[in-house]
């Protein structure tokens, strides 16, 4: 009896996931296995025929630019995935978690969103004029006389990169974490204390754990984006900060389908196994 | 100050948000080895009290003390009180026998961890979870997690322990039984409960003195007994929610309300001037019958059975709702016509009286 109107209900919902399937399979799932298909093809100079050959594949395993840019991605997302926790967590355990009004914690949540109303590119230059060798920074340093001679590793260098991708990437680490720890039960870090723990036993014990699922889905969000990224790189290293998607770029700009293809698909395994590993982290299912 | 009896006393404490007073001039002592109830309705600051108590808040007045020290300015985490919250609040990432180990391993006192394994196994055991310890606390009962509550503030040993509304989140019949397992626990563990309540049930049934609170002051206290056959105002006897209360007016030993006019023994000072007859203590007579003591006409609408007695509810000529308890032991119940009239009948010496006029 009750199976039966289970049953109904399914029939009568299961429609709503159709468009989602159609889209994702039409422009997620097919582009993917296009991808996968075309890296095995042959690349001449001008031409390219579907003749299947592993050319592609051994120039990106035997060039050391090619395996650099995958060691740069890989070392970059980590770098940005660390700064972005560090300077992340202890802004939404502020929002989430001390901020006691809720209203409050919302605009503060709003106030991390204002740079994205402009748009990427120019929140990528705008770090031009302050990084520069006459850029803002160097210029507050010199007239404070802190330094004689302007800092010129700021900018068209790995750091720039970091500090621009970081300042881009940080709210995505904010959010889900502010969310998960606004969702602590007050009364259960009284519960600790009233037990005699302090404040460094709570948060190890209660808190972190609790706000697991937050950091690993920020993780999760952060990694995506940066090891997809070409932007930041392109515009702020001087061409010195080659990333697998700046690979892509150049590639797919020179007609270089094969190659751009083998990169396409290293990129989308190496994410996938970031994603991955983040998933056996937490129960996502269980914590939300 | 404080003396050696008294485990805690809470001295003129106030406490006031955004304007409103929590809690208002509060002085309060409870002896070793004690259970208090505190019974008030909600926003009457009984909760606050408790924080105040445990650590939480910080009373803008007053003092605080514990085992004759004042603690007014320590830290919850270095009180050593006991805090049962209503919601339980157990960690929900941790087996239930981290829940009730928490307090000994990450606390401020250093217990070994053999000790640590003997005294969870034991506290378990005693609040009744053998065979539960490892299993999540979201895996558990509503019952079950008010023992790990229970039993995660225990096992610290603290000489009091503060519950706030512990038997709320609990079904009736659940309600009853922890009721006993308190009172069997708190024996033999030789604290001091502190335990806040809406219900004068259960304030009742379990304080050895009971504390009623109202708008952030104290307005009774004393033993079950006495406040429940002597309450001290209005407003208590309208919290016990026991008595059919009158208003009318109280003049020169006469008291003149629905009933009519009715000589009055003994008045307790109050403000207003109200008479208030226990449910128990008012017969039912047909229309007619001749009474030795005061009579109230009333219209039967309908009872309630409640398994040791039964409830009739009747109405009075200007709509008020009166209530009559026939306890079972007294033989079975009379039953009554719905929409007839009756006549409610009480012997004058058990009403009790307030008024402005105060003590005859």
């Amino acid at each position: 009896m009750t199976g039966a109107i289970v049953e109904a209900k399914r029939k009568g919902t299961n429609w709503l996931i159709v468009p989602g399937i159609v889209w994702m399979a039409l422009f997620m799932v097919v582009p993917i296995l296009m991808i996968c298909y075309v890296s095995f093809w042959t690349q001449t100079t001008f031409n390219i025929s579907s003749t299947p050959t592993l050319a592609s594949w051994k120039q990106f395993f035997s060039s050391d630019t090619y395996i650099g840019a995958l060691w740069t991605t890989i070392r970059i997302w980590l770098i940005v995935l660390a700064t972005t926790f560090i300077i992340g967590y202890p802004t939404a355990l502020f929002v989430g978690l001390f901020v006691k009004s809720k209203t409050l914690s919302t605009v503060l949540l709003v106030i991390c969103v204002i740079p994205f109303w402009t748009s990427f590119l120019i929140r990528v230059l705008a770090w031009r004029p302050m990084l520069g060798k006459e850029g803002a920074i160097n210029i507050i340093l010199m007239k404070l006389n802190i330094i004689s001679q302007p800092i010129e590793v700021l900018l068209f260098t790995e750091l720039s990169v970091i500090i621009g991708m970081t300042q881009i990437y940080c709210v995505f680490m904010v959010g889900p974490i502010a969310f998960m720890l606004g969702r602590i039960d007050r009364n259960i870090i009284e519960a600790a204390r009233d037990l005699g723990a302090g404040f460094g036993r709570i948060f190890w014990k209660i808190i972190f754990p609790l706000s697991l699922p937050g950091v690993v889905v920020g993780a999760i969000f952060v990694s995506v984006m940066v090891l997809g990224e070409f932007a930041t790189a392109g515009a702020l290293s001087g061409r010195k900060v080659n990333l697998l998607g700046n690979i892509i770029v150049t590639q797919v700009g020179s007609l270089k389908w094969a190659m751009a293809s083998v990169t396409g698909v290293i990129l989308t395994v190496v994410m996938g196994i970031v994603i991955a590993a983040f998933l056996r982290i937490v129960d996502l299912k269980r914590e939300l | 100050m404080a003396t050696e009896t008294a485990i805690f006393e809470i001295d003129g404490v106030s406490k006031s948000y955004g304007g409103v007073n929590a809690l208002d001039g509060v002085t309060l002592r409870a002896g070793v080895n004690e259970y208090m109830s505190l019974l008030g309705p909600s926003g009457s600051g009984k909760t606050t009290l408790l924080r105040v108590i445990a650590g939480f808040e910080v009373p803008d007045s007053g003092r605080v003390y514990f085992e004759g020290r004042d603690i007014t300015s320590l830290p919850a985490n270095e009180r050593g009180i006991g805090f049962v919250f209503q919601n339980f609040a157990l960690f929900p990432h941790l087996t239930v026998r981290k829940n009730v180990a928490f307090g000994m391993m990450h606390g401020n006192t250093r217990v070994s961890p053999s000790e640590i394994d003997a005294r969870t196994q034991s506290v378990i055991d005693m609040v009744g979870l053998t065979g539960m310890e490892d299993r999540g606390v979201e895996q558990i009962s509503g019952g079950q997690r008010q023992r790990v509550a229970l039993a995660r503030t225990l096992v610290m040993q603290p000489k009091l322990v503060l519950l706030d509304e512990p038997l709320g989140a609990l079904d009736a019949n659940l309600r009853g039984r922890m009721r006993n397992e308190l009172r069997a626990i708190r024996e033999r563990m030789g604290v001091t409960f502190l335990h806040v309540t809406g219900s004068e049930t259960e304030a009742l049934a379990m304080g050895d003195s009971v504390v009623v609170l109202d708008r952030g002051r104290i307005i009774q206290a004393g033993t079950p007994d006495g406040v429940y056959s002597t309450p001290a105002s209005p407003a208590v006897a309208h919290f016990l929610n026991r008595f059919n209360m009158f208003d009318g007016n109280l003049s020169q030993g006469v008291f003149t309300g629905p009933f009519g006019a009715v000589a009055v023994t003994h008045a307790t000072q109050a403000k207003d001037d109200v008479y208030a007859i226990r449910y128990d203590r008012v017969q039912v007579q047909p229309l007619g019958a001749v009474t030795s003591g005061p009579a109230l006409k009333a219209t039967y609408i309908a009872s309630e059975y409640l398994g040791s007695s039964v409830m009739n509810y009747f109405e009075t000529a200007d709509g008020k709702l009166c209530e009559v308890e026939h306890h079972l032991s007294l033989g079975a119940p009379e039953t009554y016509e719905p929409r007839q009239q009756y006549l409610l009948t009480w012997a004058a010496d058990q009403a009790i009286v307030f008024g402005k006029e105060g003590k005859l």
